[in-house]
């Protein structure tokens, strides 16, 4: 019964040839209407299967108001997988433990001053007997099992681990307002006082991440941002959980959100043996 | 889809909980497990080690070996047929199934010649040359389903699946190769990075030189006078109709050999490839051509 | 044509351009202690081992190369490059190795099983307790995961003739199904088009 049902399939098959769109990288069309908000449609090379794309709005920060410039498409394979919460964990976890060296030291019998001498002859003194003053067992001995210094707590994690973590991440910032996307990092003033303003206006929270295609960020937003210790800007490829997580809004500019959408979709999509194999150390 | 849609759900109740950040998360419940020395009833007593002696001391005996008796694996003759197997050239097997269904998804390109390098770049088979794997064994599951005209080169190969490979048009042909050239041919990129020349094949040693040379296995050595005619008596043997070669579109294709010394389809040995500049540095002196002619 | 070291004739390197002070036994050596024109290998001299083979004198720093810009043998070299991304599967008249492409009418379903990045469908047999537990789990599910359990669970009773176990996990949507079911799904999903 079934194999009489797929072969029928599989004869269907026959005449539907399926039509794909495949496009050569992101070529996007861009239609603007009468009142000046363009409105994106994107051709990904990977177009999504079942999800639907996100609508986010393309925002500037040339006013201390808010304006919206047009809507913009975001892969949901990237900006809307499920949250994962403990994916999300263990990202932070990992960043914060790869870096770790412990230096925590204490000294063993052997490295504590003195204690070369027995104290008292073994027997006849009715006394326990012991062999240095510096045995763990007396006060002021060494310490047994304590922590020794430059113990590294280094691991990798998995990569499609570390890929989850950013699209969990992107996702949950995206679900929770806490992602902008701006078309552009010009401002008008160098001030600082400008970027609180905006900052306090648009209720984005006082720590902002700007994220950024290239290394060099116009002057103004450099200027402004130099005595804000909780406004950072970072290129797209120092992106990172711990970071998304520790400010309270991500914002990033149109190029920057491409790339990242880029660069996840190719990982999810191609071989990725190499990246899987365990992590050895002179791996360079 | 609506509310019951998984992902749609998760991030719209993500929505009306406070914003994630470093302090909120955590793992899932039960996920790390600590572990602690048990007291009293909670596996306390001897803590899982049992009574005395090397269950307790943690010092197991190695294997075999019988506490002074002579112990069995010596006390019985040995089993010859085994000796030296960890010396033995393996061949990692990949069936005629396997090779279709890659040629099926794209992974394959049979306009163009096959070899080890096209299949390792396909990322659905893997070999180890350091473990004393020699190349592919092409096995013969899925032999009936087979329907590719190829032309292949692999290292091991059986006569059924020689005559499926033929009947459908395609040649075959079995080749030996060394480990140092089978760690080029799995990963040319990162041999091409180093800016070295590429070396000479080494010839089969002695006990697989007869292998090679068959015609009837299709060896790379053999006679192609004798190949043509053993394609012809394997037709008959398994009564199917030899496809001719001469007559068919992809004929070119068809034909296309590696010298006996030749790693890369293409590529002869002593070239440089740079991959930067997209150039290839063929050498002149005349040294280096009779060292590297075969 | 590289400088050979070995232990048995190491003092042997001393000697090397001191003819005169070789001793008359100096074949016990096992060197041949002639400097001529040694990085020529065609003029080659079987040495029953590299201990025995002279060392090389004269060694060509550079020997000339044709730089060929845009060769024609590029070709050959692409071909051997990995791929950048998984190829997409091109529509072709037959598959024999019995694998299907998904359909477009699937995509209306209230429900969807997306395909692996290999092309394949994410229905896979884990087996525990040495073999004593087969779950056959269904993964990458998304839409309404309830409904698809509900048809899986009356297909199975179907196809199986018995009541089949399943198990549900939204958030990571997937669905376990107690026993060795694989085949069984597969066709349900070539069916269905995912």
């Amino acid at each position: 019964m079934t194999s009489f049902l797929i072969n029928a399939f599989k004869r269907l098959h026959l005449s539907i040839v399926p039509n794909r769109i495949i496009s050569s990288g992101y070529a996007t069309a861009v239609t603007t209407s009468a009142d000046a908000i363009s409105v994106t449609q994107k051709e990904w090379k990977f177009p999504p299967v079942y999800t639907k794309p996100r609508e986010v709005w393309i925002e500037s920060l040339a006013t201390v108001e808010e304006i919206k410039l047009g809507l913009f498409e975001l892969h949901p394979l990237v900006y809307a997988a499920v949250p994962r919460i403990d994916i999300i964990h263990r990202n932070v976890v990992w960043q914060k433990k790869y870096r770790w060296v412990s230096w925590a030291q204490t000294k063993t019998r052997a490295e504590v001053r003195g204690g070369g001498r027995k104290p008292w002859p073994q027997k006849g003194l009715g006394r326990a007997r012991h062999g240095s003053i510096r045995s763990p067992l007396w006060r002021g001995g060494g310490i047994a099992h304590g922590p020794r210094s430059g113990k590294t707590h280094f691991f990798m994690l998995p990569f499609h681990l570390r890929i989850h973590g950013l699209t969990s991440t992107l996702s949950a910032k995206l679900a929770q307002d806490d992602l902008h996307i701006v078309k552009d990092l010009e401002i008008p003033s160098d001030e600082p006082e400008y970027l609180i303003d905006l900052i306090e206006n648009r209720n984005w929270g006082p720590s902002v991440l700007i994220v950024d295609d290239t290394d060099i960020a116009p002057r103004n937003i450099t200027v402004a941002t130099e005595t804000l210790p909780h406004v950072n800007i970072m290129p797209v490829y120092g992106l990172n959980v711990y970071s998304m997580l520790k400010h309270d809004t991500l914002l990033l500019t149109l190029s920057a959100a491409e790339k990242i959408e880029e660069r996840i979709l190719h990982h999810l999509h191609s071989i990725t043996n190499e990246q899987q194999a365990e992590f050895k150390l002179n791996q360079i | 889809m609506g509310s019951r849609q998984i992902t749609e759900k998760s991030l719209s109740m993500i929505r009306s909980l406070p914003r994630i950040s470093l302090g909120n998360i955590r793992d899932n419940p039960g996920s790390k497990i600590t572990q602690k020395r048990g007291r009293g009833q909670h596996r306390g007593d001897k803590h899982g080690a049992g009574n005395k002696g090397s269950g307790q001391r943690q010092n197991y005996m190695r294997l075999g070996y019988e506490t002074g008796n002579n112990p069995f694996y010596l006390r019985v003759p040995s089993e010859p047929y085994y000796r030296g197997h960890h010396h033995r050239r393996q061949y990692p097997p990949l069936s005629l199934l396997e090779l279709q269904s890659l040629i099926d998804k794209d992974r394959l390109d049979v306009t163009k010649p096959i070899d080890i390098a096209s299949i390792i770049k396909s990322g659905l088979y893997n070999m180890f040359p350091d473990q004393k794997q020699f190349g592919i064994h092409l096995t013969d599951e899925g032999l009936d389903i087979f329907a590719a005209k190829i032309n292949i080169e692999v290292q091991w190969a059986s006569e059924q699946v020689i005559a499926a490979i033929e009947k459908n048009g395609g040649v075959i042909t079995t080749a030996y190769y060394d480990p140092h050239s089978l760690f080029l041919l799995k990963n040319p990129k990162k041999f091409f990075e180093t800016g070295q020349a590429i070396p000479r094949r080494m010839i089969p040693p002695p006990d697989v030189i007869e292998y090679y040379t068959n015609p009837k296995t299709r060896g790379y050595l053999a006679d192609p006078e004798k190949i043509s005619h053993e394609r012809l008596r394997l037709a008959q043997k398994y009564g199917y109709e030899l496809p001719e070669l001469e007559n068919d579109v992809s004929y070119n294709m068809l034909i296309e050999r590696k010298d006996p010394r030749q790693i890369f389809f293409g590529l002869e040995p002593g070239w440089v490839i740079n991959l930067k500049d997209k150039c290839i540095l063929k050498p002149r002196d005349e040294e280096l051509l009779r060292f590297y002619s075969s | 044509m590289a400088t050979v070291w070995r232990s048995q004739c190491a003092f042997t390197r001393f000697f090397i351009g001191k003819i005169a002070q070789i001793p008359n036994n100096s074949s016990d050596l096992g060197t041949k202690l002639s400097l001529g024109p040694l990085s020529v290998p065609w003029v080659s001299r079987n040495y029953s081992n590299y201990a025995h083979s002279p060392f090389v004198s004269k060694v060509k720093e550079q020997y000339e190369f044709d730089v060929v810009k845009n060769p024609p043998e590029w070709a050959y070299v692409e071909r051997l490059l990995p791929f950048d991304t998984i190829p997409a599967v091109s529509p072709k008249e037959k598959y024999p190795s019995g694998w299907i492409p998904p359909r477009e009418e699937a995509r209306n379903l209230p429900f969807f099983v997306s395909r692996t990045k290999n092309h394949e469908l994410p229905i896979y047999l884990n087996v525990t307790f040495r073999g004593m537990r087969k779950i056959t789990q269904i993964r990458k599910i998304d839409g309404d995961i309830w409904l698809l359990n509900d048809e899986i669970k009356a297909y199975l009773k179907e196809a199986a003739k018995r009541y089949v176990e399943t198990r549900v996990h939204e958030l990571g949507k997937f669905i376990e199904v107690k026993g060795d079911y694989v085949n069984v799904l597969r066709d349900w999903a070539y069916i269905k088009g995912f």
